[in-house]
């Protein structure tokens, strides 16, 4: 008689399963972009640093109160451009190279690995926004008023930027149309929506456009951690910049869930 | 007997293949042969100029409180210098290195015309496919700010040479450099520092000593100030400099892109 031996099964469900899943994800996405990271943090730190540097050539004088916008507008770009502009062209390039499938059949959780990639998102936004505040200080003379609003402003802020550029990834089957989009969003974050500016700035009608949309929210959601009194609608910013977070949960979900 | 006669071999219309009439039928040919090939994305190309000169050019005034007519006139008549810089100096580059990746380069070299032909004919064609995209996108720029423009003849040496040097430093830099992702790389990083540190939209005393030099070398403020001698009165001085900095530049691609063709390999 033969003896059956069992092997051991461990559930796939479950919070430890979760966090397992979460932990092995976060190592795979470092371990796997360890070049590109680095590339990419040093990009953003001279990026960062050379906005804050370079708009004051715009001025012959810069008024305190641009250098302040850019100061704190900076931050924002910082904060999405990896989840937001890299994400997407990550996993179009995945999806040229074959090996999206692959990576979609790994056994974790979708959850795990989208909290995984969030993870890794912010990590490597957040030293670049430390040093262009610090550059903004030194070269204008701003001193700002941190508050802990910071917390919740730059966790939600790189949250939202991450899974629209996640849904983006995911859900536009085509990747050169997800390289093109994510090209025309680095314009438009840069020049178009009111994060190195106020909307005043506008003309009127893409000032209303983008009030719809997140990244002028997320904006004056950061800038609320960083000064005193210089934006309003605080509240309203938040609720939008959530909504625009969670259409980006659900269009992943849908893109993910579908067989095929 | 017979003589050799009947052995005579039928002459052959043999031309030679030296001469400048050699060289300007190829060139005429190579044209046509690019030609061809870009009617697939010629009007991809103005497209995407309007859309980088104009955009730009709207995107710089959103950026001031109050845009006063000094304002106005140095970011209009800095467009078509932004629209030219990322047809020379990405999509040239982006074009090559495709190019490059397909192996077109062997094919084409492999035709029976001077090399120095097909770069000729290259340069060519690309000058002539960036005007009208510079053109429109000025035009959108003045629409917007609302700009008189004092246009002079000089426009036209002035525009022309900004395309030639800016096609040709971009195609010798992508044929100079092996890697594709290095140009591309080189590429980006050089229209970030154009679009913020190069005076093409703002005059050039916002600037720092040190930095104005640095831009007097580089062909970005030259092409700007060339271009605006065209189309404004009383605003630029040292004109000349500014077009042998571009000659220089032009001569440079022209340098780069000969090393390159005339190797055999």
């Amino acid at each position: 008689m033969t003896e059956l031996t069992w092997a051991r099964v461990t559930p796939r469900a479950g919070l430890p399963y979760w966090l397992h899943s979460y932990r092995i994800l976060v190592r795979w996405h470092l371990a796997g972009l360890r070049l590109w990271l680095t590339l990419l943090a040093s990009i953003q730190i001279l990026a960062g640093a050379g906005f804050v540097l370079g708009i004051a050539l715009f001025f012959r004088h810069i008024p305190a109160i641009a250098a302040l916008f850019v100061a704190t507008g900076v931050p924002v770009i910082n904060l999405v451009m990896v989840g937001l502009i890299l994400g997407p062209q990550l996993v179009a390039d995945q999806k040229l190279q074959q090996s999206y499938d692959f990576i979609r059949a790994l056994p974790a959780l979708q959850t795990a690995a989208a909290c995984a990639w969030y993870t890794v998102c912010l990590l490597a936004g957040i030293p670049a926004v430390v040093i262009s505040l610090v550059i903004a200080e030194a070269r204008y003379g701003i001193s700002f008023a941190v508050s802990p609003a910071i917390l919740p402003a730059v966790l939600l802020t790189a949250f939202t930027g991450t899974m629209i550029g996640y849904a983006l990834g995911h859900a536009v089957p085509n990747p050169m149309a997800t390289r093109l989009t994510t090209q025309l969003l680095i314009f438009a974050i840069f020049g178009y929506t009111p994060i190195l500016f106020p909307a005043r700035q506008l003309p009127g009608w893409l000032a209303t456009v983008d009030w719809w949309l997140p990244f002028g929210h997320m904006a004056v959601i950061v800038r609320a951690g960083l000064t005193d009194g210089l934006v309003t609608g605080v509240a309203t910013s938040y609720a939008i910049v959530a909504v625009w977070g969670a259409i980006g949960i659900a269009v992943s979900a849908w893109a993910l869930g579908r067989r095929g | 007997m017979s003589t050799g006669n009947a052995l005579r071999a039928p002459s052959l219309p043999v031309a030679a293949r030296s001469g400048p009439g050699y060289w300007l039928g190829s060139l005429s040919e190579m044209m046509r042969f690019d030609l061809g090939q870009a009617r697939q994305w010629a009007a991809m190309t103005v497209v995407i100029q309007i859309l980088m000169g104009a955009g730009m050019a709207l995107m710089y005034g959103f950026f001031y409180p109050r845009i006063t007519p000094a304002i106005a006139l140095y970011i209009s008549t800095g467009t078509p210098a932004l629209a030219l810089i990322p047809l020379g100096f990405v999509m040239v580059p982006g074009t090559v290195g495709q190019r490059k990746l397909e192996g077109t380069f062997d094919f084409i070299w492999s035709m029976p015309v001077p090399r120095s032909v097909q770069a000729t004919s290259t340069f060519l064609l690309y000058t002539l496919l960036s005007l009208p995209g510079t053109v429109l996108a000025l035009v959108v720029a003045t629409w917007r700010y609302g700009i008189d423009l004092h246009i002079s003849p000089q426009i036209v040496p002035g525009v022309g040479l900004c395309a030639l040097m800016a096609v040709s430093v971009g195609f010798g830099m992508a044929l100079a450099i092996g890697n594709p992702l290095v140009t591309n790389l080189i590429a980006n990083a050089l229209i970030f520092v154009v679009l913020l540190f190069s005076p093409i939209v703002f005059p050039p005393t916002n600037l720092p000593a040190w930095l104005f030099a640095v831009d007097r070398i580089l062909p970005f403020y030259s092409m700007a100030e060339v271009i605006r001698a065209g189309l404004t009165t009383g605003l630029v001085t040292d004109l000349g400099r500014s077009y042998l900095v571009l000659l220089a530049w032009t001569a440079a691609g022209w340098i780069m892109t000969a090393w390159v063709v005339g190797r055999r390999r």
